[in-house]
């Protein structure tokens, strides 16, 4: 209780000196003093409701330091990542191809699009009886389900993208005789990529929202399992919440990582503020 | 005609415009944009097209560079009609058509594809030193003034000596000092190559100090109020009589009264 109060008295009055530190140190302060609160205020929360079985931040956290001490946790925080890197590495193998095509060709845009936007609404989850009878149990059915959740929008995404290239790209690649290969390498590619790699970082936001739902094909590790498992094995809700903010927080590590393609040269020009 | 008007010595034709019109759909209706236009460009020669906002400038430059089908008619260069864009024929776009994803280097170098790469080298160095842009090689236009950037476009067209550049209000977009610098280092790189030049304009000074002729665009649908030819060496002095009548010229044509 009283580090709750601590908490919350130096959160608060962090907030007011956000406003008069330099602009990097805002960056952090600003977002840790909120966050503050928010515990302090889930803290309060479970004292006032005096429930026996949802945690506290402190059982949560602790939950998280007793998932360390095994050895269970590195083995679960590998084997998501693992599925997710597999699912959403197929879903860019091949949506960006296909987006790019069905951007570029008017044919082949009316005959897809269509198929496409009847697909994408359908919920992963859907899918789970049918990703068991291909696939089975097993690493294959997981990964099955995060290549659905994420092509779409990077289909969508980079098909939308090449469509919105302005015309003046398009005729000074024509003017200068671009053709085939080189036009898509030279011209449609780059321009697109801005676009793309928003896409991109959507759709992995996306891969690892479902990792809860694609570890329920059977699955016996991993984050998303053990969701279920801890709340299967005597009602510890301590480990499911931990189980949550771990993986909201490797979601932050992940979104941090696609944002660092943002940085290439050739891309820049698509992020700068105008 | 002056025999200092550079355009006057040779008269092959380059560009021929014959009977050229152009509808567009609007709402189901055709809108008529141009009125059979027939203009003859000789090689070497550097026209411009000037009239009002709307008047079908630009559509005439992109029917001329290509990019868009006329109605009727067509446009003959060297013999044959055009039916799209060519390389030797480059355009310089309204709105800078060089991509941002690509330093200055690799602008330039967009149409040298085909030639050794020793070649490639000492040719986009060449262009980057004439428009003034050495030193920013590896910069990308981002980073890039207006002004600047306008070069980038130009250099790219120059980079491959075309026969003939089209420009559409290439300097609409720079301030006044800016566009004078252009201007001249346009006209320098004009009578070192001699390419033939079509330059969109709305702007009567800028056309007077370019051009060896002055097409005059009525407003929609356009059609050729009159063509005035700019006998005046260059560089050409603004202050001059001669300068004035000509100016006087060009606004009757457009319709325009200027003096208060
Ligand atoms: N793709 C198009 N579809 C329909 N109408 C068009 C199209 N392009 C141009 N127009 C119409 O044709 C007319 C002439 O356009 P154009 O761009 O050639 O004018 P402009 O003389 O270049 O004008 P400005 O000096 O403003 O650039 C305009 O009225 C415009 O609305
Ligand atoms: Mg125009």
């Amino acid at each position: 209780m009283i580090a709750d109060l601590l908490l919350f008295i130096f959160s608060l009055a962090a907030l007011p000196l956000a406003g008069r530190v330099s602009e990097s140190a805002r960056r952090w302060i600003a977002p840790i003093a909120v966050t503050g609160l928010g515990i302090a205020a889930w803290s309060a929360a479970c004292f006032l409701a005096q429930s026996q079985i949802f945690p506290t931040p402190w059982e949560s956290f602790g939950a998280i330091v007793e998932l360390a001490q095994s050895s269970r946790l590195w083995n679960d925080i590998t084997a998501s990542l693992f599925r997710v890197t597999w699912g959403f590495g197929l879903a860019t193998a091949v949506g960006i191809p296909l987006g790019l095509w069905i951007g570029w060709s008017a044919r082949s845009f009316a005959a897809l699009n269509p198929l496409v936007q009847g697909l994408r609404p359908i919920s992963p989850i859907a899918w789970i009886p049918i990703a068991i009878l291909w696939f089975g149990i097993g690493d294959l059915s997981a990964v099955f389900l995060i290549f659905l959740a994420s092509i779409f929008p990077i289909m969508v995404g980079t098909t939308a993208a090449v469509q919105n290239i302005p015309q003046v790209y398009v005729r000074s690649a024509a003017n200068f005789g671009l053709t085939g290969f080189d036009l898509f390498r030279r011209v449609v590619l780059p321009a697109a990529m801005p676009q793309i790699i928003t896409s991109l970082r959507i759709a992995l936001g996306v891969a690892w929202l479902v990792i809860v739902a694609a570890e329920m094909v059977g699955m016996q590790s991993g984050l998303g399992y053990l969701v279920s498992d801890a709340r299967n094995m005597g009602k510890r809700y301590d480990l499911v919440v931990a189980a949550m903010i771990l993986i909201g927080l490797i979601g932050i590590v992940l979104d941090v990582l696609v944002r660092q393609l943002q940085n290439f040269d050739e891309v820049r020009w698509g992020f700068a503020k105008r | 005609m002056s025999a200092s008007s550079p355009g006057s010595t040779a008269s092959k034709p380059k560009v021929v415009f014959e009977q050229v019109a152009k509808d567009f759909e609007r709402r189901g209706e055709p809108l008529r944009v141009l009125d059979p236009i027939d203009l003859v460009v000789d090689e070497g020669e550097f026209v411009c097209l000037l009239g009002p906002s709307g008047c079908g400038k630009s559509t005439l430059l992109n029917i001329a560079g290509g990019f868009e089908p006329p109605t009727t008619g067509r446009v003959v260069i060297d013999g044959e009609a055009v039916n799209g864009p060519h390389p030797r024929r480059v355009f310089v776009f309204q709105e800078y058509g060089i991509f941002p994803w690509a330093s200055v280097w690799d602008n330039i170098g967009l149409g040298l594809r085909e030639l050794p790469k020793e070649q490639q080298y000492a040719t986009i160095q060449q262009t980057i030193d004439l428009v003034g842009l050495t030193g920013f090689e590896k910069s990308y236009p981002m980073e890039l003034s207006g002004g600047m950037k306008q070069r980038v476009g130009v250099a790219r067209a120059l980079a491959v000596s075309p026969d003939v550049i089209y420009m559409d209000e290439p300097f609409g977009a720079l301030d006044s000092l800016t566009r004078l610098t252009m201007r001249a280092e346009l006209i320098r790189i004009w009578q070192t190559r001699r390419p033939t030049i079509l330059f969109v304009t709305h702007d009567v000074d800028e056309s007077i100090q370019l051009a060896d002729r002055v097409v005059v665009f009525s407003p929609r649908p356009g059609r050729i109020a009159g063509i005035v030819d700019v006998d005046l060496p260059h560089p050409r002095d603004l202050g001059t009589q001669r300068y004035g009548e000509i100016k006087n010229q060009l606004y009757e044509l457009l319709g325009v009264r200027h003096a208060v």
